[in-house]
C-alpha cells in the first residue's frame, strides 16, 4: 500500500501488453500414456488473463480508496462474475469485514464505510437511497457512516439523478468499478450481463451495445486495434460504428491504439440474425448441462456427493426406495473450468451421445493405471507410480463428477418428452414435414411439459416455416394460455414483436428456409464421435450463426464441406491441417448476407501513423479472430467455434460474448415476471 | 553575474558540505515588506500569491483602501493578476499545479483556474464547519485539511466540491501548538494524516485513528516534513531543533538554536532545504542549520518568504528571488576545488585544448577508461547550472570528451540540450519560472506547459510542446478560448454583435487547428466559451466542427437547442447521455411539449430515446409512462402495462380491475381482438376462481391457477361438477381434458375411476399415455399400466409390456403379430428367472 502512485484506472493499461506473451501456466503433470489433453496450440493467442488482472486490480484500487473497515453490499447477480475475477479472501485484505446481499430492507452495519457494489440500475439506487435514509434516522453509535456506491462497469448520470431525486446524492460518493470482459476460459470472454437480448432487441435499449463497445475498446488497448470489423445485424452495425467512432474521435487513449499484430479481425454477430440456434435443444455435454442442470457464471449447482463421496448421504437400502422423500441435501456450487479439470476440457464440447463412451474409456485407463501397482518391480518404478498418484486422484475425482452428471442427464434423454421434442425440432430445422410437427408439440403441451420447451419449439416452427397458419397459431396460443396461465400473454405479444412467433404469410421476411441450402445448414452424414462438421453440436444442424463465421473464415466449408477445398482431407492419422485463408470479408456470400435482415458490416481500421498490410496468417504464425456475440451465445456455438479452431492452421478463434444463454433463459427474459401470489382473504 | 565569476563563487560550506545560493531574479515589484502579507508560492518555481494580512496594524496610506485584493506575481516579481476578494478574511492561500485555492475563515473556498481567474468555482465546507469557523488550513496537491474552531480536523478531497469528511476526534481542548499535514503519497497508510503537537507529545491523526507518538519533549512550535517525507524537523518551545525520522524511530540531530536566535526567541518560519538541511527564519534573517549546529546566515531585510522545493529552497524577499540548495553531486564532481573526478579533468582538458596546451591530450589519456562517466557527469552538471555560460561550457566539455570515445549513446546529451533550451526559455525573467532541472524531471513537461498556458503564453507553450513532441491540443484549446474572450471584451458594435467577426474568428480557429494538425481539440469546449461570452452564433458555428456528439450535448442543452441536443445524444450511442438529456428536458418542458418532441411519427430518428424513456418510466415513473402511451395511442403497450401490474397486484379485486382495463385497451385496437378475448377470459377465470373459493368457504385456493391447473385441482379435491363446468366454459378440447383427468385420477390412485374413464369412450389421446403415465409415477404402477396395453396399438404392445415388466404378455403380443424376430430378441434380453421362462413358454407354443 505504501506506494500507491494512484493513477486513474484506464491509463494503467500497459500499451506494450500486446507484446507480453507470457508463457502458459505450467502444464499439469498427468504423465498418462493416452493423452486426453489435446496438444496445446502451437502459439498462444492474446493472453486474456491480463483482462482478469485488470479487473482484479481495479477492484482492489476502488476498495483501497475507501479508508477503513467496510461493509460490502453486493448485488446478487454480480456475485458470480465477481467470483471469477477475485476471491472473497482477497476482499478481506481490503478491509471488507462483512458482506451482505443488496436487497430491500434496513441495513445492519457497524463498520465505518458502507460500500454498495452493483450495476447502474434504477431499482438499486432506490433501495440504496432508502437504506441511507433509514440509517441516518438512527445514527450508529460509532459516528457517521461513509457511503460509497461502486457502479459496474461505469457510473451513470441516470443513477446520480435518481439519487438526487431521492435526496441522498450529497451523502454518498459514487465511483465505478470497471468490470468488463471476464476470461471464463483461455478462449472465452464474457461480459456476464443478463438479458441483453431482451434489452436490445425487444426494448430497444442500446445500453448493452455501448458497454460492449467500451469493453472491446479496452480489449483493443490491451491487444491492438482490430484491423477489420465484420458483422451482421443492426446491433452489430451500431457496435461497429461505435468502435470506429471511439477510435477516430474518442479520447486520446483510444485514438492512439495501433493495429494489432495478433488479432486479424473482429466478427460481430447480433443475436437477432439467428434465433433458430438458441431455440434448438443443445446436444453437447456442456450445452446439455446448461439446459437441464443450469450453468451460471461457469458454476453448476450439484449434489455435494458428486464432488466428495464422503459427503454422500447414508446410502439408502435398495428396498426403501419407494419412500418418495429423498433427503434434501444442500446443493453445492462447482466451478466448471478446463484449467482445473482436464477431463472436462476433453468432453465438454462432445456430442452427448459419445460422452458415456469417452468416460468409460477413461475409467478403464484409470483402472489400468491403478492396477499398475501390482506390476511394480523396482523401487524406482514405485517412485514413479507414487508421483503419478496425485494426478490420478484428481482425474478420478473429475471422472466421478462427470460420470455422476452424465447419469443425471441420461434418463432425461430417454424420456418420451425429450425425444419427441427433439425429433420435432430436427424435422423443423430440416424442413421435413413441418406442418405435422405442431400436433406433436401440442401433445407435449397437453402433458404440461415445461412451457419453455413448448414455446421454443413452436418458435422454431414459426422461424423455419416462415410463420404458422393464422388459425393454428391462434388455437395454439389459446391452449398455451389456458395450460400455462394467462400471464404469458405479454410474452406472446413480445414474441410477435420480435418476429419469433408470427402468422403466415409473414409481414417481415423469414430467411431461414432459403438459408438451409445456401449455407448447407443441414448435414446428414454426421459422425458424432469423429465430427467432420460443426453440425455435430446439434446432431445434424449447423448453427446458422457459426456458418456465418465460416462465410468469413472458412469459405470452403460451406461450398464443399471440407476445410481445404479438396475432397476428403485424408482420414489418415497424420492429417495435415490446411492453412487458414486470410480474411477477405464476406466475399462470395454477399447474396446470402443480403437475404438476412439487418445491416452487413465490413470495415477496416487503421492506426494513427503507420499503414500496415492486413495481417495474413503465415506459415509459422497463428492469428486470432475474435467473434463477438451481441445478445449472448450458447455453449453449442462455443463448441462449434472451438472445433473450427482445430481444423485449420494459423487461425484460432477467441469467443467474446455479452453472456451465455440458452433457449430457456432467452424466452423467459422476453416475458414478464411471474405473478405474485394473491393475498388470501381471511377465511 | 559576470562571466568571470566562477560557479563556485556562490558556494559555502556547512561541516564540509557545500551549499550554494544563487540569486535568480531581482524582483521587479515594489513591495517594501512581505510580512504585511499572507504569502504563498507554488512549487517548482511557480507563481506567488499574496493578500494583505488584515491582522497586522498598518500605516494609513500604505495600502489602498477598499476590498482586499489577491495579487499574483511571477517568481520574478512580475504582476500577473489581481483578484478581488469579497469574502471573509482568508486563512489559506494554496497553490496546486493547476489551481489557486483561497479559503475564508468561514469555510468558503474558491478554486481559481490560474488561466482564467475571473471564472472561479466556489464551494463551502458545510454548515458544520462554517458554524465554528476555520482556524487554520493546509493544502496538498489534491485536497486540503482544515482545523475548525471546535478543534476538529476535516478533510476535503479533490477540487470539485467534495464533501468534507471529519478525521478522528482530536481530543484537544485548546489549539495545538503546531500541526502539519502528511499527504497520502507520503503517509504510510496512503491516506491523509495529521501530526499535531499538544502538551509534550505529538499525535498522529487520520480518518480512522488517533495515535499518541509518546514523545516527551514537546510542546513543539513547528513541525515540518521533509520533501521526501522521511524526516521531521521539530522546534521545541525550549528552543532546540530536533530532526527525527518520520516514524520517530531514529534521532538524527539535535541543535540548540538559542545561539542562532540572537535573542529573538523561536524562529518564525521553519522550512527544509531539500532533504538535507533545515532553514530557520527570523524576519529577514535566514539561517541554514546543519546537523551539528553549524550554520550559514543570510539577510533579507525586512522579511523573507521561504518556499520549500524538492531539491532546495526558494527565498523570496522584497528585492530578490534566491535559490538555495546543497550543491548537486555532478556539479560537485566538476567544480569542487581540487576535484580529481574524471569529469573535472575532462572539463580542464577542454580548457587546455582551447589554449592549445598539450596537457589536454595528457588529461584525456589519464581518464580514458572513465571517459563515459566523465561525459555523463558533465551533461548532468550542465543541467544543474542556472547560468547559460556554464551550461554551454559543460556541454562543450561533454562534446569534447565524446570525440574520444568509440561508442557513445547521444540521447542523454541531446535530451539535456533540449531540456535546457526549455528551462532557459521559461527562466527568462519576463516569464519568471525558476524551475530547476530536478523539479522539471520530477513533475512533467505537461504541467509546465499548462502553467505557461495559464499565463496566456501560448506561443511559447506551443513551441515547447512541439519541441518536446507533445500534443499541442491543450495549448490550442486555451488559445482559442482566450482569443474568443479577448475579441468579445473588445466591445464590438452592439448593433451587429460581431457578425462578420464570428466568421473570421471561427475561421482563424479552425485554420490554426488544421495547420497544427490537431484532431483532438474539443470544439465543444471552445464553443461553450463563445456561448458564455454571449456569442451564440459563433458557438453554433464552432459546434459544427465538433466530431464527438457527446461533447456537443451539454452546450446544446444550455443553448436550449433541445431537439438537436437529443438527436446528437442519440447519435452518440451513449445511452446515459440520452438519459441525461431526457431527464433534463422532462424537468424543463411541459408534458405536452415533452411528448411532442418525442413523437416518433415526426422524428423517427428519436426512436431510441423513446425506448429509453420507456425503460426509465417503467421503473421510476409509471404515471409518465401511462400518459405517454395514452397520448401516443399505444393501446397494446397500455394493455401490457396493465397486464404487468395485474401480475404484481396482490389483491384479487385489484388484479381483476387491471385485467379489465387491459381488455379494454386491447379491444380499442383492431389488431388485438384475440388478446382482448384472452384478457377477458383471464379476468373471468379469476372471478370464477374467487367465486368457487367463497362457495367453498375459502378452504381451497384456486386464484392464480391456469385453466388446466384449476380443473386438475378441482378434480383432485373432488369437485367433478365444477371441473366439468370449467371445461365447458373454456371449451377445453377433448385431448387436453383427457390428459388432465388421466393425471388427476392417477394422482388420486383412483384405479377404478381411471378404468371407468378409459372405458367411457374411445380415448382421443390413445391409451399409450395411460401406460406411460402410470409408469412414470413415483412409485411406478406397472400392474395397473399393463391393464391398458391391450388397448394400445398392436405394434407397440411388446415394448409397452416389457416396460410394465410383463415379459410373458410381451412375448404373447409379439406372437400375435407373428413377429419372430421380436420374439427372439425378447428371449435374448429377458432377465433370468420367471421372465425368461415366460418368454420361452410362448416361443415353445409358437414352435408347435
Amino acid at each position: 500500500m505504501a506506494s500507491t502512485s494512484s493513477s486513474p484506472g484506464p491509463s494503467r493499461l500497459p500499451r506494450q501488453a500486446a507484446h507480453l506473451n507470457q508463457p502458459p501456466p505450467a502444464p499439469s503433470t498427468s504423465g498418462d500414456s493416452e493423452s486426453i489433453v489435446p496438444p496445446p496450440p502451437a502459439e498462444k493467442g492474446p493472453d486474456v488473463g491480463l483482462l482478469k488482472e485488470l479487473a482484479k486490480s481495479a477492484l482492489v484500487e476502488s476498495l483501497n480508496d475507501i479508508q477503513g473497515a467496510k461493509t460490502l453490499i453486493l448485488e446478487p447477480a454480480l456475485a458470480g462474475p465477481l467470483g471469477l475475477v477475485t476471491e472473497v479472501a482477497l476482499l478481506k485484505h481490503q478491509a471488507v469485514d462483512k458482506m451482505f446481499w443488496l436487497e430491500p430492507g434496513p441495513l445492519n452495519v457497524n463498520a465505518r464505510n458502507v460500500v454498495w457494489l452493483c450495476r447502474p440500475k434504477m431499482e438499486f439506487m432506490t433501495i440504496i437511497a432508502e437504506q441511507i435514509r433509514a440509517q441516518q434516522k438512527n445514527p450508529s453509535s460509532s459516528g457517521p457512516l461513509m457511503y460509497t456506491i461502486l457502479l459496474v462497469p461505469r457510473a451513470t448520470e441516470l443513477c446520480r439523478k435518481v439519487l438526487e431525486d431521492q435526496g441522498v446524492a450529497g451523502d454518498v460518493t459514487i465511483s465505478e468499478f470497471k468490470l468488463e470482459f471476464i476470461p471464463m476460459e483461455d478462449d472465452l470472454l464474457s461480459l456476464e450481463m443478463e438479458d441483453v437480448a431482451r434489452d436490445v432487441f425487444l426494448h430497444g435499449d442500446d445500453t448493452p451495445i455501448y458497454y460492449s463497445s467500451l469493453a472491446l475498446m479496452t480489449f483493443q488497448r490491451a491487444f491492438g486495434l482490430f484491423p477489420r470489423i465484420l458483422g451482421k445485424g443492426d446491433g452489430a452495425k451500431k457496435l461497429a460504428t461505435l468502435l470506429q467512432r471511439h477510435h477516430t474521435s474518442g479520447s486520446s487513449q483510444y485514438r492512439e491504439i495501433e493495429p494489432s499484430e495478433q488479432v486479424d479481425s473482429l466478427i460481430v454477430l447480433d443475436r437477432s440474425i439467428d434465433w433458430v440456434t438458441p431455440m434448438c435443444t443443445q446436444l453437447t455435454y456442456e450445452g446439455m448441462l446448461d439446459e437441464f442442470v443450469g450453468i451460471n457464471n461457469s458454476h453448476i449447482e450439484i449434489d455435494p456427493a458428486l464432488i466428495d463421496p464422503s459427503q454422500a448421504p447414508p446410502a439408502p437400502s435398495p428396498s426403501t426406495s419407494n419412500l418418495a422423500s429423498t433427503p434434501i441435501t444442500k446443493k453445492r456450487k462447482h466451478h466448471l473450468s478446463s484449467q482445473k479439470d482436464k477431463l472436462f476440457m476433453d468432453i465438454r464440447d462432445l456430442n452427448f451421445a459419445v460422452v458415456g463412451m469417452r468416460l468409460s474409456k477413461v475409467a478403464r485407463r484409470l483402472e489400468g493405471d491403478y492396477g499398475g501397482v501390482k506390476n511394480l518391480k523396482s523401487v524406482s518404478q514405485m517412485k514413479e507410480f507414487v508421483g503419478k498418484l496425485g494426478g490420478l486422484q484428481s482425474e478420478q475425482q473429475s471422472l466421478r463428477l462427470h460420470t455422476g452428471l452424465t447419469e443425471l442427464l441420461m434418463p432425461i434423454t430417454r424420456t418420451d418428452e425429450f425425444n419427441k421434442n427433439l425429433e420435432a425440432q430436427q424435422n423443423l430445422v430440416a424442413g421435413y414435414d413441418s406442418q405435422a410437427q405442431l400436433p406433436t408439440l401440442e401433445d407435449l403441451m397437453y402433458q404440461q411439459v415445461p412451457w419453455q420447451t413448448v414455446i421454443r419449439s413452436v418458435i422454431l416452427m414459426s422461424l423455419t416455416t416462415g410463420g404458422i397458419k393464422p388459425k393454428n397459431l391462434e388455437s395454439f396460443k389459446r391452449d398455451f394460455l389456458q395450460v400455462y396461465g394467462y400471464h404469458h400473454l405479454p410474452l406472446l405479444i413480445a414474441l410477435q414483436d420480435l418476429n419469433l412467433l408470427v402468422r403466415s404469410p409473414p409481414t417481415n421476411p423469414q430467411p431461414f428456409p432459403s438459408l438451409r441450402k445456401a449455407l448447407r445448414l443441414i448435414v446428414d452424414d454426421i459422425n458424432d464421435a469423429a465430427p467432420n462438421d460443426i453440425s455435430y453440436v446439434y446432431s445434424g444442424y449447423a448453427p446458422l450463426s457459426i456458418r456465418l463465421v465460416q462465410c468469413v473464415t472458412q469459405k470452403n466449408v460451406i461450398l464443399s464441406g471440407t476445410v481445404s477445398g479438396d475432397e476428403d482431407g485424408g482420414l489418415g492419422k497424420q492429417r495435415v491441417l490446411p492453412k487458414a485463408h486470410p480474411i477477405v470479408g464476406w466475399k462470395g456470400f454477399e447474396d446470402v448476407l443480403a437475404s438476412i435482415p439487418g445491416a452487413t458490416v465490413d470495415v477496416r481500421q487503421r492506426g494513427d501513423q503507420t499503414r500496415r498490410e492486413p495481417t495474413v496468417p503465415s506459415d509459422d504464425r497463428t492469428v486470432t479472430t475474435v467473434v463477438f456475440f451481441l445478445g449472448g451465445c450458447t455453449y453449442t456455438e462455443i463448441a462449434a467455434l472451438r472445433w473450427m479452431s482445430k481444423q485449420t492452421k494459423g487461425r484460432r478463434f477467441l469467443i467474446a460474448t455479452t453472456g451465455i444463454i440458452n433457449g430457456n433463459s432467452l424466452v423467459e427474459s422476453f416475458g414478464d415476471k411471474a405473478p405474485v401470489p394473491l393475498k388470501q382473504e381471511s377465511s | 553575474m559576470s562571466l568571470t565569476q566562477s560557479p563556485t563563487a556562490t558556494w559555502d560550506t556547512i561541516q564540509n558540505v557545500f551549499y550554494r545560493k544563487e540569486e535568480v531574479y531581482t524582483m521587479s515589484w515594489r513591495i517594501p515588506d512581505l510580512s504585511d502579507y499572507i504569502v504563498t508560492a507554488a512549487k517548482n518555481g511557480g507563481p506567488i500569491a499574496m493578500i494583505r494580512d488584515e491582522r497586522k496594524v498598518m500605516l494609513l496610506g500604505k495600502h489602498t483602501p477598499g476590498k482586499p485584493k489577491i495579487y499574483i506575481y511571477a517568481s520574478s516579481g512580475l504582476l500577473l493578476n489581481t483578484l478581488t476578494w469579497d469574502l471573509s478574511p482568508p486563512v489559506l492561500l494554496h497553490f496546486t499545479s493547476q489551481y489557486l485555492i483561497v479559503l475564508s475563515d468561514e469555510g468558503v473556498y474558491r478554486v481559481y483556474d490560474l488561466s482564467n481567474p475571473t471564472g472561479y468555482r466556489q464551494y463551502t465546507l458545510g454548515s458544520e464547519v462554517s458554524e465554528v469557523g476555520v482556524v487554520e488550513a493546509t493544502g496538498w496537491e489534491e485536497g486540503l485539511v482544515v482545523l475548525t474552531g471546535s478543534l476538529g480536523w476535516f478533510e476535503v478531497r479533490g477540487w470539485n466540491g467534495g464533501r468534507p469528511t471529519p478525521l478522528s476526534p482530536s481530543g484537544l481542548t485548546e489549539p495545538p501548538t503546531s500541526w502539519t499535514l502528511i499527504s497520502p503519497d507520503q503517509s504510510p497508510t496512503g491516506h491523509v494524516q495529521i501530526l499535531f503537537s499538544t502538551a509534550s507529545t505529538i499525535i498522529t491523526l487520520d480518518a480512522l485513528e488517533r495515535i499518541d507518538q509518546r514523545v516527551s519533549r514537546g510542546p513543539f512550535a513547528h513541525i515540518r516534513v521533509s520533501p521526501n517525507g522521511r524526516f521531521l524537523a521539530l522546534v521545541t518551545a525550549t528552543g532546540s531543533l530536533w530532526v527525527v525520522s518520520s516514524d520517530f524511530g531514529r534521532n538524527l540531530s539535535e541543535v540548540d538554536i538559542a545561539a542562532l536566535s540572537e535573542g529573538e526567541g523561536l524562529p518564525e518560519k521553519v522550512e527544509w532545504c531539500g532533504d538535507n538541511a533545515v532553514v530557520l527564519a527570523w524576519g529577514g534573517r535566514v539561517v541554514v542549520v546543519g546537523p551539528a549546529g553549524e550554520s550559514l546566515r543570510y539577510d533579507y531585510p525586512p522579511a523573507a518568504h521561504l518556499v520549500g522545493e524538492l531539491d532546495g529552497l526558494r527565498v523570496i524577499s522584497s528585492t530578490t528571488c534566491d535559490f538555495m540548495q546543497k550543491v548537486p553531486d555532478p556539479s560537485l564532481a566538476v567544480f569542487s576545488p581540487g576535484s580529481s573526478h574524471p569529469a573535472a579533468i575532462l572539463y580542464d582538458a577542454l580548457d587546455h585544448f582551447e589554449r592549445k596546451s598539450p596537457k589536454a591530450d595528457e588529461s584525456i589519456r589519464s581518464i580514458r577508461p572513465e571517459l563515459a562517466n566523465a561525459v555523463d557527469t558533465c551533461v548532468e552538471a550542465a543541467g544543474r547550472e542556472f547560468e547559460v555560460t556554464w551550461q554551454r561550457r559543460l556541454l562543450k566539455a561533454a562534446q569534447f570528451g565524446r570525440a574520444f570515445m568509440d561508442l557513445y549513446n547521444p540521447s542523454d546529451f541531446v535530451g539535456m540540450a533540449q531540456t535546457l533550451k526549455v528551462l532557459n526559455a521559461v527562466r527568462f525573467f519576463e516569464i519568471g519560472i525558476p524551475i530547476t532541472y530536478d523539479q522539471y524531471s520530477s513533475s512533467s513537461p505537461t504541467l509546465l506547459i499548462s502553467h505557461l498556458v495559464s499565463r496566456n503564453l501560448h506561443l511559447l507553450a506551443l513551441r515547447i510542446s512541439q519541441h518536446l513532441g507533445l500534443r499541442p491540443d491543450p495549448v490550442l484549446k486555451h488559445w482559442a478560448m482566450a482569443k474568443i474572450s479577448r475579441s468579445s471584451s473588445k466591445g464590438v458594435d452592439p448593433s451587429d454583435r460581431g457578425a462578420g467577426d464570428d466568421e473570421a474568428i471561427c475561421q482563424a480557429i479552425v485554420d490554426k487547428f488544421e495547420r497544427e494538425g490537431e484532431k483532438g481539440v474539443s470544439y465543444a469546449e471552445i464553443a461553450k466559451k463563445a456561448w458564455e461570452a454571449g456569442r451564440t452564433r459563433l458557438a453554433t458555428m464552432l459546434l459544427d466542427h465538433e466530431p464527438r456528439a457527446a461533447e456537443q450535448v451539454p452546450l446544446l442543452l444550455q443553448m436550449k437547442e433541445d431537439k438537436i441536443a437529443l438527436t446528437k445524444a442519440v447519435d452518440s450511442g451513449d445511452t446515459d447521455l440520452v438519459y441525461q438529456v431526457l431527464l433534463h428536458l422532462r424537468s424543463s418542458l411541459s408534458p405536452g411539449d415533452f411528448f411532442h418532441l418525442l413523437d416518433d411519427s415526426i422524428s423517427p430518428n428519436l426512436r431510441p430515446a423513446v425506448n429509453l424513456l420507456q425503460m426509465y418510466a417503467r421503473q421510476a415513473d409509471r404515471g409518465l409512462l401511462r400518459d405517454f402511451y395514452y397520448q401516443d395511442d399505444r393501446r397494446t403497450e397500455s394493455a401490457t402495462l396493465e397486464m404487468e401490474e395485474a401480475a404484481q397486484a396482490e389483491d384479487g379485486t385489484e388484479r381483476i380491475e387491471h385485467l379489465r382495463q387491459a381488455a379494454k385497451y386491447f379491444s380499442e385496437s383492431k389488431d388485438r381482438v384475440f388478446e382482448a378475448k384472452m384478457t377477458e377470459d383471464a379476468q373471468r377465470l379469476l372471478t370464477l376462481q374467487q367465486t368457487y373459493e367463497r362457495e367453498l368457504d375459502n378452504k381451497f385456493t384456486f386464484s392464480g391457477l391456469s385453466v388446466d391447473q384449476f380443473i386438475h385441482r378441482l378434480l383432485i379435491e373432488g369437485f367433478a361438477k365444477r371441473a366439468e363446468r370449467v371445461r365447458s366454459d373454456w371449451k377445453v378440447p377433448d385431448k387436453r381434458w383427457w390428459w388432465i383427468k388421466l393425471k388427476a385420477l392417477a394422482e388420486l390412485r383412483d384405479w377404478e375411476g381411471l378404468e371407468g374413464f378409459a372405458k367411457s369412450k374411445k380415448s382421443p389421446i390413445g391409451y399409450e399415455p395411460f401406460v406411460t403415465h402410470l409408469l412414470s409415477l413415483n412409485p411406478p404402477q406397472p400392474t395397473h399400466a399393463a391393464n391398458y396395453v391391450a388397448r394400445c396399438d398392436l405394434k407397440s404392445r411388446p415394448d409397452l409390456y416389457v416396460r410394465c415388466g410383463d415379459w410373458g404378455k410381451a412375448a404373447e403380443s409379439a406372437k400375435e403379430r407373428g413377429d419372430k424376430a421380436r420374439l427372439e430378441q425378447l428371449q435374448r434380453t429377458a432377465p433370468n428367472g420367471i421372465a425368461q421362462r415366460e418368454v420361452n413358454e410362448v416361443i415353445k407354443r409358437v414352435g408347435k
